[in-house]
């Protein structure tokens, strides 16, 4: 492999692996506060990429989506979470799972009826869509626009988790939330606003991935797997883990596509496979 | 899931199903069914016996599927000898898998078993030199003799679904009225305290999951023969997700809950689809309906029917 091609393969599996972190944050962040996993999280990766693909078709413009994909992902979160989810809170967790799942193909069904059944392509924005000279290779601009902006949101979201107050009672909330609730915290609302927030976040990998692959209506499920396959590798409840896991899951897919090609999707579950052979509770686990 | 006699009322109630349905639907679409509930019968049993939530049942059903077109199309197999190495290596796939993923309790589980289910669609994606990749694999005999009784028609199709469904519906009854049954019953209410029993709960369930998948495999062999071929399909994500809503909608209360969830979606898609394409979404509405209000799913509603009535009967 040349020193290019490498170059070329490790950036874009930074890129993509930054999208499988924004991707899967959500989920672990919802798991850790309530012990909730949402099937339902991939559609909110999916809504977020329709919305870009909506505006970039209506407006012809992608940093209006940037910016409405997260708000409506939020807001369809928060209806989501305060007229069903939030009654479920109580049943078993075999229940949760099928309600998300169902609302999960419900969302495809809307999409596809609302747009078809067809794959899209949505416009790289022309202020990216040109190359940068990184000493003396090239690399497209927007994938490496891709690496800093979700480098940005993590960070912000690492300010948000462990500098704020906000972020001491999801940290405390994930600890023992019956206990931040005795100690007068009105967790509904911290329940609602981290649904919300996980939400915009996967709204926000949606929307950065439209550009790079496309949009369809069963992408979804790919999704979901992938953000798995991420909290399984990174440990479920973590930041760290949900950052860690979506970079190496990015990388190893990225590697793997040129080695083998057919192969890469293939290798990222079995990449899997070993850490939970080799560490059961993944990387950063605590469940 | 609580079965304290074999053979019960049931029983009965599912051999006359068989009996009728294909005087009422026409016989591929039953034999579809039946392929469907053998499948589904085996997410029922996992969750309805030792509460085991798989996302993944897909997984063994194209397993199963594939291994049996490739033994039929590339090595001249059988077809019997096909379908019993097919549920062979359902069953092997889910011992395999089930060691990495059995000690994973509740949402872990379940992730990793859509996970797991994900890789084997990606399988069939990479090893396309084996498996004919998008394209399926073709080229299993259209009619072929077991015992010397000919199937080729549609009838004698039926009729082998019907074994195929039969042979692990009343393993499942035995099973579940036997002390293994017990064990897993125990496992689902409180693993700990079974834990703490003594019983090697992770032992049981890999018991469970290993015959779930070998259930799974089966219907997947039969499947890929009544089609004629393996489509990639079968081992796609949807294909769990399907034997899950099946599964859900006939109430996991009751292993004949799969053939209900089988037939009623069977039917209700074969209707729908015809006036709206969408079908799918309704479908989804009615899982989240019959989540939240009713759990037990259509099976439970014939019970309550039942002590309805045997109820008015005393009084009357």
């Amino acid at each position: 492999m040349s020193t290019q091609l490498l170059l070329f393969q490790v950036l874009n599996g930074l890129g993509n692996g930054m999208i499988y972190f924004l991707l899967s944050v959500g989920l672990t962040l919802i798991f850790g506060l309530m012990r909730f996993v949402n099937f339902a999280h991939g559609a909110f990766y999916l809504a977020g990429a329709y919305v870009a693909y909506a505006i970039a078709v209506a407006f012809g413009s992608f940093w209006w989506a940037l910016l409405a994909g997260p708000i409506a992902v939020a807001l369809i979160a928060l209806v989501i979470e305060r007229q069903l989810l939030r009654h479920t809170y109580a049943m078993p967790h075999e229940a949760q799972i099928l309600i998300t799942f169902a609302v999960a193909l419900l969302f495809q069904e809307i999409i596809i009826l609302v747009f078809d059944p067809l794959a899209k392509s949505v416009p790289v924005p022309a202020a990216l869509s040109g190359i940068v000279f990184l000493g003396p290779y090239v690399y497209p601009a927007y994938r490496l626009a891709v690496v800093g902006a979700a480098a940005l949101v993590a960070l912000a979201l690492w300010i948000v988790v462990e500098r704020t107050k906000f972020g001491a009672i999801l940290r405390a909330g994930s600890e023992n939330a019956e206990m931040v609730g005795l100690l007068g915290i009105n967790l509904d609302r911290v329940f609602m606003a981290a649904f919300a927030l996980g939400g915009a976040l996967a709204g926000l990998a949606g929307v950065l991935a439209a550009p790079l692959r496309g949009v369809e209506p069963f992408m979804s499920t790919e999704a979901l797997g992938i953000a798995f396959v991420v909290v399984v590798v990174g440990g479920l409840g973590t930041l760290a883990g949900a950052l860690v896991g979506g970079i190496v899951i990015g990388l190893v897919q990225s590697i793997m596509s040129t080695l083998w090609p057919e192969g890469a999707q293939l290798m990222i579950y079995a990449a899997m496979a070993l850490v939970l052979l080799v560490r059961p509770t993944g990387l950063f686990g605590r469940f | 899931m609580q079965v304290t006699h074999f053979p019960n009322r049931v029983t009965l109630i599912v051999l006359a199903a068989l009996v009728l349905m294909p005087l009422v639907m026409h016989t591929t679409l039953a034999t579809q069914v039946l392929i469907f509930a053998t499948g589904t019968l085996s997410v029922t049993f996992l969750l309805g016996a030792s509460g085991l939530l798989s996302f993944g049942q897909g997984l063994y059903f194209g397993a199963g599927a594939y291994a049996c077109a490739i033994l039929l199309s590339r090595y001249q197999f059988h077809p019997v000898t096909g379908m019993l190495l097919a549920t062979a290596a359902g069953a092997l796939l889910a011992l395999v898998l089930g060691i990495l993923i059995v000690r994973r309790r509740g949402v872990y589980f379940v992730m990793l078993t859509l996970a797991f289910a994900q890789m084997g669609y990606f399988a069939m994606l990479a090893f396309k030199d084996i498996t004919g990749g998008e394209n399926g694999l073709s080229g299993l005999p259209r009619s072929f003799s077991i015992l010397g009784l000919p199937i080729a028609t549609p009838v004698s199709f039926y009729l082998l679904a019907v074994c195929g469904f039969l042979v692990p519906f009343l393993l499942v009854q035995r099973i579940l009225a036997s002390p293994l049954g017990s064990v897993l019953i125990a496992i689902r209410e409180n693993e700990g305290r079974s834990e703490a029993l003594g019983y090697p709960t992770a032992r049981y369930k890999l018991v469970a999951l290993t015959f779930a998948g070998a259930v799974a495999g089966l219907a997947g062999a039969l499947h890929a023969i009544s089609l004629g071929f393996a489509p990639p399909s079968d081992i796609e994500l949807e294909m769990s997700q399907r034997l899950l809503i099946m599964s859900i909608i006939g109430g996991v209360g009751s292993p004949a809950g799969a053939l209900a969830g089988a037939a009623f979606y069977a039917i209700v898609s074969e209707i729908l689809s015809e006036i709206w394409a969408r079908w799918l979404g309704l479908i989804a509405v009615l899982l989240i309906g019959i989540v939240l209000y009713l759990p037990g799913g259509l099976c439970s509603l014939g019970q309550r029917l039942a002590s309805g009535f045997a109820r008015r009967s005393e009084h009357g």
